[in-house]
């Protein structure tokens, strides 16, 4: 008699967990730890270190700092005295910012795109406290629903577990308002992970994402989409109602289909290239796509933009050096 | 197959509903919850024939659970017999008219024609019909089969010539022996007429229903239940009516003059409008003004009229209806009783039981009793014998008197002979006829009481009550002792608690001896100071025959008593209120036509005696009676509209389809095909919107 998969066992052909499967356990902690223990276990072997623990800088030695964090190897290279940053300096500060909007209920697949953002934002959360980050936790709709400063205790991961667990509450999706009052409120700088579907006016989403990059955070944006708002393929033609604005419309999807996945082409391209133009790592998700490829993705984003600002910093302080 | 309730198969027109939501089910039937239509252009709906029903075995399946429901509610049945053969049996009819006293109110007797004519206009040619009518005792005028034998359309008309003839008497209402007397006359008609399929039976009442009507015989009868009763009442123009009541005729007779105040019990009905009345004798007198406030009586003091010998009215006045405004009161005559005491005592001498017997018979209004004394000295004459309402003998002596006594009594006379000592053996076997009787003087331990007693006889049954019949205070001093084996058919009525017999009677001829062995002279006993001593000398008084305190009071219907002190009378005649005389045969001793309310006279050798008729006071009891008092009876009412006749045919159909459907209950079965179909339609309709369910997006 051969036993029922778990969910950590039930893979996809590609050896990723199915998020049908993960979805299916109701403790939020346990999918995000599934994931990111069993990402951890398949790239053991891979190069990704992750990405603030490594990051250093140096900074000329003034009066009054502590000389045991004098770097002697660069003193002994160029006879000057520079300041190792501490580690707890260099952690990252992240914020997570979830859309909680009408919008985010919607599901085809079994689940929601707020279940699937919720553990997507959990799986991050865990990943970044696993290395000693601080994460903190931003609800919105059109305004900020609920805030939760960045911390790293082990009491406070299970917090934020729990505020991702709730159901969105929200109204109609604007991201202006929140964002702008995010950029108000975040004086340090940090990582911040947009999770949204964006289902909002385009219009405005460069303007509004360029609040937080201008204030010189790291911005990630996850565009989570469920694979019927993608594909609009619904057969037979019905009263669809909008579940934010509550409005019926007749719609026969197959006549419908092309218009709308033109439109929806039109927006995702803004969107991506207004975040191109911020310089915002984006990603576009359907919710059927497993949370691996997710982590997988954002962590070469990381390194990628790690290395970089590795080579931003070498480059300017061998130029102070010479 | 029939219909119990028709008008509900109209609920099968609910089918429209389901035919006409499978046509105008469009394409919005189906609905999903999308996150966004920001994406989306609305697009118009592609047409389809409307006319096209969507999921036809669907909309079957719908249309047959409403039949079937409606079916179910309609309470079909399989009836072998159609409901018109039902109606065109024979109806029985049975025209209840009342004709007591109490419709002789103002308008009423004319409502009640109307209404029998508006009954016989529904009454159809195989209908049977029979008229009756009811005061005291109900009367078939027109019988079924006389109703059968008359030609169709003759049949109306004669019982409207009936009627005519008609009119309401002066009796009371029997209500509940006519209806039962309709009932059976219903049922006896059937019984002769099996051919015939049964019919609606229905008795049509036509009366005022007043609170006054008797229903005692509806108490032990069974109605039958395929008999209907329906009620057409008739209304009285005026509410207030008032009557009057002569109460405690019994104080007056104790009054030695009569000459006292009357007591008359005015009462009003409920709903009068009116409660001042006069009382007023023979328009002569004085009027009394009364207050009686609608629904109370009062009990009212009537000065006696100026001439208290004649014959008097007392009338009331003030009301809507007279029918019982009248009080008749009989002049009661004081009754003359001749006593005959025959022995040796000296009227005066209280040692005598002559002078306790002048005092027993006192003079009251009733009676005027003449006590006469002789001793026996062999003169006695016959005359003074027979007119004699009682002897009482103590000593007798000579033999023609002794023979005298004893034809007297041979021919139905009664005489008590009291043996004062013990040499009335003689006496005794004389007037018995009898040998020789032994009789000596008791041996009595200070004094006897008496012991055991008849009261199965009549001289004694006045004392037959145990609140009277304790002679224990009665004491003997002196008694004799009889050896009745001598008179074997002498019957002992008291004994003495020496087991000596006390008193005792001994039939001679068609008469009776009474012997008394002690007398109630102080010499012998107490009993005459004894408050058992009038009594029992006015029962014996009563034994020999004569009438005392006869009631002379008596209510429309009542048979009235004509005997005289020596049985039914010779020659008499009854004089009615309204002057016409009836003769009586010999030997009857009842006189039953009082029809009418007045002074009867009842005239015999020479002399006249007087009795009062009076209306029913329960007659004037008017108010109309609750249904619910016959209904708690058990019987079927109805208070029909004009149409009574054909509704009760229509009403009795619809009970044999009731009894018909309540047995086979064919709903139930139409009930579990309905659940089939129910389920099948679940099953269905499940199927049919499952793929609709999984194309829908999951909802938040």
């Amino acid at each position: 008699m051969t036993e029922a998969p778990t969910p950590f066992e039930s893979r996809t052909t590609s050896g990723m967990i199915d998020p049908a499967a993960l979805m299916k356990i109701r403790s939020m902690e346990l999918r995000a730890k599934g994931v990111v223990q069993g990402f951890l276990r398949g790239i053991h072997r891979s190069p990704y270190h992750g990405f603030s623990a490594e990051f250093t800088e140096y900074r000329q030695y003034s009066a009054g700092d502590d000389p045991r964090y004098v770097d002697w190897r660069v003193y002994a290279r160029s006879d000057r005295f520079y300041i190792k940053k501490f580690e707890d300096e260099t952690n990252l500060r992240c914020h997570l910012l979830i859309d909680h909007s009408r919008s985010m209920g919607y599901g085809s697949v079994g689940y929601t795109k707020s279940q699937y953002a919720g553990t997507l934002a959990a799986t991050l959360a865990h990943f970044l406290f696993r290395q000693g980050d601080a994460v903190g936790l931003a609800t919105f709709d059109d305004r900020i629903t609920q805030y939760m400063p960045p911390r790293n205790r082990p009491s406070y991961l299970r917090r934020l577990m729990a505020a991702l667990e709730a159901d969105p509450q929200g109204r109609a999706t604007d991201l202006g308002p929140p964002l702008q009052r995010l950029a108000r409120m975040l004086t340090k700088r940090g990582l911040i992970v947009l999770v949204s579907d964006l289902l909002t006016s385009i219009d405005w989403l460069e303007s509004d994402l360029g609040y937080l990059s201008a204030g010189g955070h790291d911005v990630v944006v996850f565009q989570v989409l469920d694979p019927a708002e993608l594909n609009f393929d619904f057969d037979a033609p019905a009263l669809f109602r909008d579940l934010e604005s509550g409005r019926d419309m007749y719609v026969d999807p197959p006549a419908a289909q092309k218009g709308y996945k033109r439109m929806l082409e039109a927006h995702l391209d803004k969107a991506r290239t207004a975040c191109r133009r911020l310089g915002i790592d984006y990603h576009l998700f359907a919710t059927d796509r497993p949370f691996d490829l997710a982590l997988l993705e954002f962590l070469q984003d990381r390194m990628r933009r790690h290395k970089q600002q590795v080579r931003r910093a070498q480059g300017s302080r061998a130029g102070r050096m010479t | 197959m029939s219909f119990l309730y028709p008008l509900l198969l109209a609920g099968i027109a609910a089918i429209g509903v389901p035919i006409v939501l499978h046509m105008i089910r469009r394409h919005t039937r189906k609905r999903v919850t999308f996150s966004s239509l920001m994406f989306v252009r609305t697009t118009a709906p592609r047409l389809r024939n409307r006319s096209r029903v969507e999921n036809l075995p669907l909309l079957i399946l719908r249309c047959l659970l409403l039949i079937l429901l409606a079916v179910a509610f309609a309470r079909p049945l399989l009836s072998r017999q159609e409901p018109e053969t039902v109606v065109r049996a024979g109806r029985r009819v049975v025209l209840l008219v009342d004709t007591s006293a109490s419709m002789r109110r103002i308008g009423l007797w004319g409502q009640a024609i109307d209404e029998v004519r508006s009954v016989l206009r529904d009454v159809e040619p195989m209908d049977r019909l029979c008229l009756m009518t009811f005061d005291r005792s109900a009367r078939i005028q027109i019988g079924f089969e006389q109703w059968a034998g008359l030609d169709v359309s003759q049949r109306a008309a004669a019982v409207m010539d009936c009627l005519s003839d008609l009119s309401p008497g002066w009796a009371a209402t029997d209500l509940g022996r006519a209806l039962v007397a309709a009932a059976e006359a219903v049922e006896d008609d059937e019984v002769h007429d099996d051919q015939q399929p049964v019919g609606p039976r229905q008795i049509v009442l036509i009366g005022d229903m007043q609170q006054g009507s008797r229903l005692d015989a509806l108490h032990t009868y069974e109605w039958p239940a395929t008999t209907e009763l329906v009620v057409r009442l008739v209304d009285p123009r005026g509410l207030t009516n008032a009557t009057l009541e002569w109460v405690a005729e019994r104080d007056r007779l104790a009054s030695p003059d009569g000459n006292e105040a009357f007591r008359i019990r005015v009462s009003n009905s409920s709903e009068a409008t009116t409660e001042q009345f006069q009382l007023q004798w023979d328009a002569h007198d004085a009027r009394t003004e009364i207050y009686v406030p609608p629904g109370t009586s009062h009990v009212v003091q009537v000065p006696p009229p100026s001439d208290p010998s004649a014959i008097h009215h007392l009338i009331l006045t003030g009301d809507d209806h007279d029918f019982d405004n009248t009080l008749h009161i009989a002049p009661r005559l004081q009754q003359p009783i001749d006593i005959l005491y025959i022995g040796r005592d000296d009227p005066n001498d209280p040692q005598g039981m002559l002078f306790y017997l002048r005092q027993a018979f006192g003079v009251t209004s009733a009676l005027h009793a003449r006590v006469t004394s002789r001793r026996s000295d062999g003169a006695l004459r016959v005359d003074e014998v027979v007119t004699a309402h009682l002897i009482v003998t103590t000593d007798v002596t000579g033999a023609e008197d002794l023979a005298i006594l004893r034809r007297h009594i041979e021919t139905g006379g009664t005489i008590l002979l009291v043996m004062p000592s013990a040499q009335a053996a003689t006496m005794l076997s004389a007037l018995t006829g009898s040998g020789r009787i032994e009789l000596q003087e008791a041996d009595t331990d200070r004094y006897a009481m008496l012991g055991r007693m008849e009261f199965a006889h009549p001289v004694l049954s006045a004392f037959s009550d145990p609140r009277f019949g304790d002679f224990t205070k009665v004491h003997f001093w002196r008694h004799r002792r009889v050896d009745l084996a001598g008179l074997a058919n002498a019957r002992v009525l008291a004994w003495y608690d020496s087991n000596d017999p006390a008193w005792f009677e001994v039939p001679v001829g068609s008469g009776a001896l009474l012997v008394f062995t002690g007398g109630w002279h102080p010499a012998d006993s107490d009993l005459a100071l004894s408050s058992k001593f009038v009594p029992l000398l006015y029962s014996i008084l009563e034994y020999g025959g004569v009438r005392m305190g006869t009631q002379a009071q008596y209510v429309v219907g009542d048979p009235v008593p004509v005997t005289g002190p020596a049985g039914p009378q010779r020659d008499a005649r009854v004089r009615k209120p309204d002057g016409a005389a009836v003769a009586l045969d010999a030997g009857v001793d009842t006189f039953i036509q009082t029809d009418l309310p007045g002074i009867y006279g009842v005239e015999s050798a020479g002399e006249t005696t007087w009795f009062a008729v009076n209306v029913a006071v329960s007659e004037s009891r008017t108010d109309p009676m609750p249904f619910e008092n016959l209904e708690r009876l058990g019987l079927s009412m109805k208070t029909p509209g004009p149409a009574a006749i054909g509704q009760v045919a229509k009403t009795t159909i619809h009970r044999g389809l009731v009894e018909t459907e309540s047995r086979q209950k064919l709903w139930r079965w139409v009930l579990v095909a309905a659940s089939v179909v129910l389920l099948m339609e679940i099953w269905l309709a499940g199927r049919l919107t499952r793929p609709a369910t999984e194309s829908q997006g999951a909802q938040p």
